[in-house]
């Protein structure tokens, strides 16, 4: 062995040093003390045969033994966009701005009057707007555009994106009048208040500035809400709402339901008694619920079923029953309530037989989140009973109160969008959290297609907020988000503490790793003994 | 249209305002027993009082998930076949016939437990053994068994760390899957169970301190066995005797206070610093928050606005017909109509994509696993030939 090799590594030195002097021993002392009779020398050829032996254990171990140890115990984790993913959930990646198209068809006026209402209004409704995620913008509808005037069947279908027509119509007093079928807001103006082309605001374009203002400030109040609740950067978030406003806010929030594309309704009637033992429920449904539902159909699907129940007993007896007591009305103990059948979340409409009423005369109360009861003695006609629960389900679903029903469900829709683009957004950063946070979770392939289908429509809704396209995105994103952070395979016991894992690979490597290594250690020795001995 | 009404003011008019404390609006109950066998009576008795309490505060069936490892109503060696008692007076048949047990047997694991907790399920998974809270729902979780330093076995067999129970609560948490946890055990060193939590709004209690046992209450000699727990036993005490209504106002501090260390023979403990509001904001949180299902109910007024009311049916059937007309009318102009490339279009065709893709994936994935091995196993037969012929 060079000694510039040996030279650093004192210690071996001294050792090689001693076997050599050990090894010269029967060499030259022929005559010394009888030793210990050495073993005849191995011939070569066994010695080949041994090291092969050991290399090919090594060999073993190394190109099969290793991979698949490797591949067995390894945690696949999918690279995620974590970047992305807080972007998105700190509203980094998305303003919400929802536009309100909303035309101005003004048949009767010039064309340079128009353009010139449709100025001063915009100009004062922007002046009235503090809150810029959520504009209306207006626009004059094309000069033949007064096919509109047959009702919604053309316009509704041609302008979709339309939040709301306004028709300005010659009358004696100004007065604004919403179409209830439709979303068209007629206004009638008096001839004087047409603007003079000189003038810098007109008392027109402020009469419609604030009528358009009071009928969208619920929904701008609830997108306000919404996000000032979620997690975007503050100087987006609104102006403070005030403290009544935020209250009832608050309510609306706690009372609708979690957004699903299926809802199931389950309208049953319980009875104290035998009797009655049968309702004209299909009737009343088909006649009165149908026709609503059908409205919802763009934003939620609905699936029904009925039930009677007979000899019920109510969890709260009496016949004047009080406020706090209400909840415990609901026998949930005993009542068959929940059909857990499919996977769309139930919303109980119950009408119980009976003529007790809550204190202060109310005969109908709604649970938030849950449904809807009326205590009714009669029930030969459920149209009452069906107009408290389709007020009751509009209350469910998260619709503001006020407006016209196309409205509050146009209105609806964009606040639905919202929550769902706010609620995957969310998701998105709860799963980046999480990667971070527990590093031995395994996150597999489909977690991340998941993700990146997230992003690309929330992208997608984000663009499109305020309309039809805008939900169905969001609706995507949303189901693409739970479904990736609800992996399956992603559990399991996280938790292994390194005592566990000595305990595990101590067997194995104890009983097996010690013969391999201490065989690499003896062959090495003897081939350096072999190579000074030969030189 | 109070609300409408209200919106007409000036939005900014108020200063700034922190948004109105959330309410809950539903209440689950998660109770699990952990043990098997006959000796471990008492666990099940445990849960099954438990189950009982909280169903006759109001929670219903569908959101209570009960976890029982073993069946000892139906058990050889049960004197009173098809009952348990967790009394030796006998007064009440816990059992019943109006019980429903989520979980059974084997299906009590670790794995099926932090699968629960958070949602990780699959698509088979019925509605009634999923755990469907939301950022509005308080659970309360009970758990027994026999447990040591940070941990619970769960059937003999594996155990969860207290670590695993602190990730899934964070899970939860990180996904808004509860409003408010209530977090019972009753297990030997139970209080080391809660030590490692780290998810905000969290009330957790134990029975026994590090180095304690948690102990029996008593025996009934007809079954043969201990029927109940100490620190169970006083619960349910304190819940039957104190809250035996639903609109009881007992708070949490009273139901902590109640607990009388000579009695329960080891050291209750309460973990208060993970709630907002601390200890002060926890004690005064009712007992029937966590135990019972009270939501704050809006009683329809009786007023004058069914004029409005009136015409949301009506204009429901309105606006359907006129979407009829519209449809006839679009289907009229449209026959030649061809089929809107919209979302879904994209969707199936992105659909097409991702399944290609991961057919080729595995397909390669295969193929290399193969190789591999071939590759091996050549070397290995190269190697034993070539020394077989040297």
């Amino acid at each position: 062995m060079p000694p510039s090799s040996q030279a650093p590594i004192a210690p071996e030195t001294g050792t090689f040093n001693d076997q050599d002097a050990r090894e010269d021993v029967p060499a030259n002392a022929v005559s010394a003390a009888p030793k210990k009779k050495e073993p005849p020398p191995e011939s070569p050829d066994s010695i080949r045969q041994r090291i092969y032996v050991v290399l090919s254990f090594w060999a073993i171990i190394i190109i099969i033994g290793l991979p698949i140890w490797w591949k067995t115990t390894a945690i696949y984790r999918a690279s995620l966009p974590l970047d992305q993913m807080m972007d998105w959930a700190d509203g980094r990646a998305c303003r919400p701005v929802f536009p309100l198209r909303i035309s101005i068809e003004a048949d009767t006026l010039q064309d340079h009057e128009a353009q010139h209402l449709l100025r001063t209004t915009q100009h004062a409704l922007d002046d009235l707007n503090d809150f810029s995620a959520h504009h209306l913008r207006l626009e004059l509808s094309p000069s033949n555009a007064s096919t509109t005037a047959t009702g919604l069947s053309t316009g509704g279908v041609e302008n979709e994106e339309l939040a709301l027509v306004i028709r300005l119509l010659p009358g004696t007093t100004s007065k604004a009048d919403l179409q209830s079928y439709a979303p068209v807001l007629d206004i009638y103006y008096t001839p004087n208040q047409v603007p003079s082309s000189s003038s810098s605001s007109s008392s027109l374009g402020n009469y419609i500035a604030n009528t358009l203002r009071g009928m969208f400030a619920e929904e701008q109040a609830m997108i306000a809400y919404l996000l000032s609740t979620s997690s975007a950067p503050p100087e987006r978030s609104p102006k403070a709402l005030a403290p009544e406003v935020a209250e009832s806010l608050a309510k609306w929030t706690t009372r609708s339901m979690k957004y699903s594309r299926t809802y199931h309704l389950t309208f049953s009637l319980f009875t104290p008694t035998a009797t009655p033992s049968s309702w004209d429920i299909e009737a009343a449904l088909e006649e009165h619920m149908k026709p609503l539902l059908e409205s919802f159909a763009s934003i939620s699907n609905f699936t029904i079923d009925t039930q009677v129940q007979l000899y019920a007993t109510p969890g709260v007896s009496g016949n004047i029953l009080k406020k706090e007591d209400l909840s415990g009305f609901i026998n949930a103990a005993e009542w068959p309530l929940s059909p857990s059948i499919g996977g769309a979340p139930t919303i109980n409409f119950i009408i119980y037989v009976g003529d007790m009423e809550v204190e202060g005369g109310g005969k109908s109360w709604l649970i938030p989140q849950w449904g809807g009861v009326i205590i009714q003695s009669d029930i030969s006609d459920l149209r009452p009973a069906m107009l408290i629960f389709s007020n009751q389900l509009m209350s469910l679903l998260g619709a503001p109160e006020s407006g016209s029903l196309p409205l509050r469900l146009m209105t609806l829709v964009r606040v639905r969008s919202a929550g769902l683009l706010l609620k995957a957004s969310g998701t998105m950063g709860s799963l980046a959290r999480l990667t971070l946070a527990l590093p031995s979770i395994s996150i597999p392939r489909s977690v991340a297609d998941g993700v990146y289908t997230t992003i690309e429509h929330l992208r997608k809704a984000c663009d499109g907020l305020g309309g039809q396209e805008g939900l169905e995105n969001a609706r995507i994103a949303e189901e693409a988000a739970e479904k990736a952070f609800f992996e399956k395979s992603m559990v399991g016991q996280v938790y292994f503490p390194d005592e566990h894992k000595l305990a595990v690979y101590m067997p194995l490597l104890g009983p097996v790793g010690v013969p391999l290594v201490m065989t690499v250690f003896k062959e090495a020795r003897a081939w350096r003994k072999r190579r000074r001995g030969s030189r | 249209m109070k609300l409408s009404s209200l919106l007409q003011l000036p939005l900014a008019l108020a200063p700034l305002l922190a948004p109105v404390a959330a309410e809950h609006t539903s209440n689950w109950a998660v109770l699990v027993s952990t043990s098997r066998f006959w000796f471990n009576y008492r666990h099940l008795a445990n849960v099954l009082s438990l189950y009982r309490t909280v169903k006759r505060l109001g929670i219903p069936d569908s959101q209570i998930i009960l976890m029982l490892p073993d069946d000892m109503a139906c058990n050889p060696r049960n004197a009173f076949p098809g009952t348990v008692y967790s009394n030796a007076d006998r007064a009440v048949d816990l059992y019943g016939d109006n019980i429903e047990v989520d979980y059974r047997g084997y299906e009590v694991t670790v794995e099926n437990f932090i699968r629960l907790l958070t949602d990780r399920v699959g698509e088979e998974m019925p509605r009634s053994k999923r755990l469907l809270t939301d950022d509005r729902s308080n659970i309360l979780v009970y758990m027994t068994g026999h447990g040591g330093n940070e941990f619970l076995k769960f059937q003999d067999a594996e155990e969860i760390s207290a670590f695993d129970l602190a990730d899934a609560f964070e899970q939860m948490w990180e996904k808004k899957r509860y409003h408010e946890i209530l977090f019972m055990i009753d297990t030997c060193q139970a209080n080391t169970m809660y030590s490692k939590f780290y998810s905000p709004n969290i009330i957790a209690t134990g029975s026994s301190e590090i180095d304690q046992s948690s102990y029996s209450h008593h025996a009934d000699n007809d079954v043969g066995v201990a029927v109940i727990d100490r620190y169970t036993y006083y619960n349910l005490d304190f819940l039957e005797t104190q809250v035996r209504e639903p609109n009881s106002k007992k708070t949490l501090g009273d139901l902590f206070d109640s607990y009388d260390e000579s009695k329960i023979h080891s050291h209750p403990g309460v973990r208060w610093d993970l709630f907002p509001g601390k200890e002060q904001g926890g004690r005064e949180r009712l007992v029937m928050d966590f135990f019972g299902n009270v939501q704050n109910v809006e009683v329809d007024s009786v007023g004058n606005d069914t004029e409005w009311k009136e015409d949301l049916l009506a204009l429901g059937k309105k606006i359907s017909e006129l979407r009829e007309r519209a449809e006839a009318v679009e289907a009229a102009e449209k026959n030649t109509s061809v089929p809107d490339p919209s979302i879904m279009g994209t969707h199936t065709s992105r659909k097409i994509r991702a399944a290609k893709v991961a057919v080729d994936e595995t397909w390669w994935g295969k193929k290399t696993v193969g190789a591999w091995a071939l590759a091996g196993f050549s070397v290995v037969w190269f190697l034993g030939s070539y020394l077989e012929s040297s």
